[in-house]
């Protein structure tokens, strides 16, 4: 492939600075110069080989093997897994009725006020700091957390050992959640005080 | 600038900090659409606000101070009103004052100079809301909403039942993890007859306010929560 | 055009007929270049390429999660809009609507549980198909933008989950609505105010459950599809799901 560069009149003409470094490059001043404008002095046009990487999916050296046709392969998978969940759901709302309990009462309030079981970790946490400080540091921390870990991991690994950092954030929010998440769900009754499951289970899809 | 052979890669348009009509047009576009968003955001906000004209969110009349004790008789002897349509504790205070004395075994000292409430004196402006005999205590529990039950009559203090915080005869946290007393209203005093008025929600206290009934949850032998 | 029709005249008037073919533009794709042609030139299927990497469909790669989760909010759309031709969204009827869905309506039980369950179900697959995608990387570039929209799609599952949750209007719903929107509160830049914005008033109410039943069957799942696209899109142009690690 065949670059025209031209330098700006400042800039060090030796210098062939876009090339790769395992490109053979030919030396400046090897190609023929060709004139640049008239009246510029400087802008001389010359010419460099330079191999490009290859960053599209269609690779010159493609194995025949690399890829699968989408018709059927992958619409098979969707279909199959498709139809499993299906089933899946069918059965379970067979033999398991959504729970409703009696209509709703702002003046009895039960014995365990639970959230969705999605926020019981955090009603688990709000229940050992203080609302404010847990509000302010829980939420964003792990809204705002999730939402800025490819800005922060920049590296291009993806090995376990080459990101321990995020890993280690990503483990500690995840794990840490549904531990408090378990335990708010299971192992919490009236007055949120600690009950084990086989003593009494307070938990509602 | 403009005497240079335009080049290969070169940024089409003014050198930064030249402002050009057509750049300026386009300023003045993006500023414009920025406007109209903002404008269309504070107008959806201000049509969706919630516009309450009755039960709690509006000015209530909840009578004078005879119309609740024949509601309620025991009010009299300090036993707050539950008011169920605004969701309210009306306190007597003076009395519920005497009565938590009364019942805490000698922990808690009243000493209270307003006999019973006095509608008149309520309207007095050189008393303070907080030292008027009648107080209107909201019942959602400032920690995660929860109703707050009736006074616990083993501890004379309201016990949450969702996550045992526990609050005072006048609202005020003495245990539990809610960040702060209860919240209350304003109420005001026409003719004798109380009006709470609920569009302005008052935070209760921080925790450490202990201006009646210093006991701790400790001091206390048997609790209805916890 | 009469790849296998056999001598079936009535078949092969069909598959002749102009109306079919201009249907199908071609034959049943049998060979790789019709099979190419039906994913290039169908408009649902043209959210996948033509080829995909091979990695791309093996179940233990993806257990294809972020596919049950879209297929989830298909099945919750139609469950959705069955149920809601029986529910008037009042204090007074609301209950009442659930319990003759439950009584009187012809499969409303199983409707009704089926929505339930693809709920809950698809805010667990949501949650693992985040998990799946950090554990293979695929946040690094140039996907870093899906990331972003993949965690505020997870917000918007959330928010359809919580505000189909007040519908019932049971106890159950009343009071984890009242204790999770207190719990909002707590969060910076939300207040009293943001609450009462949220709620339609001071306390769970009728204007709460007007709202949330608004934000539930159209806001949220607009808002929620728009970003789908958004998502699905940057996929392919990202150059597909990405590699092992």
């Amino acid at each position: 492939m065949t670059i025209e560069k031209r330098p700006n009149a400042t800039a060090d003409k030796n210098v062939p600075t876009q090339a790769p470094e395992r490109a053979p490059i030919i030396a400046p001043g090897v190609g023929p110069k060709l004139p640049g404008p008239p009246g510029v002095p400087g802008t001389e046009r010359f010419r460099l080989l330079a191999y490009v990487k290859q960053e599209s999916m269609v690779r010159v050296d493609k194995r025949p093997d690399e890829t699968v046709l989408t018709w059927p392969h992958l619409l098979r998978a969707e279909f199959l897994m498709a139809m499993l969940i299906t089933a899946l759901l069918v059965v379970t709302s067979v033999f398991i009725t959504a729970p409703l309990e009696e209509m709703a009462n702002p003046s009895v309030t039960p014995h365990v006020a639970k959230a969705p079981w999605y926020f019981l970790g955090l009603q688990e946490l709000l229940s050992y700091f203080n609302p404010t400080v847990a509000g302010v540091l829980i939420i964003p921390v792990y809204l705002g957390g999730l939402l800025i870990i490819p800005y922060v991991d920049r590296t291009p690994y993806k090995a376990v050992r080459d990101r321990k950092m995020i890993w280690i954030f990503f483990l500690c929010i995840m794990v840490g959640g549904l531990i408090v998440t378990f335990i708010g769900s299971f192992f919490r009754g009236p007055g949120w005080n600690w009950v084990w499951p086989w003593d009494g289970l307070y938990f509602n899809l | 600038m403009t005497q240079q052979h335009a080049s290969y890669g070169a940024v089409h348009g003014p050198p930064t900090g030249e402002i050009t009509r057509r750049s300026f047009m386009r300023r003045v576009l993006g500023v414009g659409v920025g406007l109209l968003s903002l404008e269309f955001l504070g107008g959806t906000l201000a049509f969706l606000w919630p516009n309450l004209t009755e039960g709690l969110g509006s000015q209530i009349t909840l009578g004078s101070a005879d119309d609740i004790n024949n509601q309620a008789p025991e009010w009299q002897n300090g036993l707050p009103f539950v008011y169920n349509q605004a969701n309210l504790f009306f306190v007597n205070v003076p009395a519920a004052k005497a009565r938590v004395a009364e019942n805490s075994g000698g922990q808690v000292t009243s000493d209270v100079s307003l006999p019973v409430p006095d509608p008149g004196a309520d309207v007095d402006p050189d008393i303070a809301p907080e030292d008027r005999s009648v107080m209107a205590l909201w019942r959602k529990c400032p920690h995660l909403g929860c109703q707050v039950p009736q006074l616990c009559d083993r501890s004379e203090w309201f016990e949450c039942l969702c996550h045992g915080s526990k609050y005072t005869v006048i609202g005020e946290k003495r245990d539990g993890p809610a960040p702060r007393g209860m919240d209350r209203f304003e109420v005001l005093v026409e003719n004798g007859v109380y009006i709470v008025d609920t569009r302005q929600v008052i935070s209760g206290p921080p925790p450490t306010v202990m201006t009646f009934d210093k006991r701790t949850a400790s001091d206390i032998t048997e609790h209805c929560v916890g | 055009m009469s790849n296998g029709n056999g001598g079936n005249p009535v078949v092969r008037w069909v598959k002749e007929s102009a109306a079919w073919r201009s249907l199908f533009r071609q034959p049943y794709p049998s060979t790789s270049r019709t099979r190419a042609l039906a994913v290039m030139n169908n408009v649902f299927l043209h959210l996948h390429p033509v080829r995909v990497k091979r990695h791309a469909v093996r179940y233990t790669y993806t257990f294809c999660l972020g596919g049950i989760s879209f297929f989830l909010f298909l099945v919750l759309t139609v469950t959705g809009l069955y149920l809601m031709f029986f529910y008037v969204p009042s204090i007074s009827r609301a209950y009442q609507d659930i319990q003759a869905i439950e009584a009187s309506v012809a499969f409303g039980s199983l409707v009704r549980n089926m929505h339930r369950w693809a709920a809950h179900l698809m805010v667990l697959t949501v949650f693992l198909h985040m998990i799946r995608v950090f554990y293979h990387g695929a946040y690094k570039p140039p996907r870093e933008f899906n990331w972003v929209v993949g965690v505020l799609l997870l917000f918007f599952t959330l928010a359809l989950s919580f505000t189909g949750y007040l519908l019932p209007w049971d106890q159950i719903a009343f009071w984890a609505i009242t204790v999770g929107t207190q719990m909002a509160t707590y969060a910076p830049l939300l207040s009293n105010e943001s609450a009462f914005f949220m709620l339609g008033g001071i306390e769970v109410g009728q204007g709460t459950l007007l709202r949330f039943y608004v934000a539930h069957v159209i806001f949220f799942p607009l808002i929620a599809a728009i970003f789908m696209i958004v998502h699905f899109w940057r996929i392919r142009k990202d150059g597909g799901i990405s590699g092992p690690v």
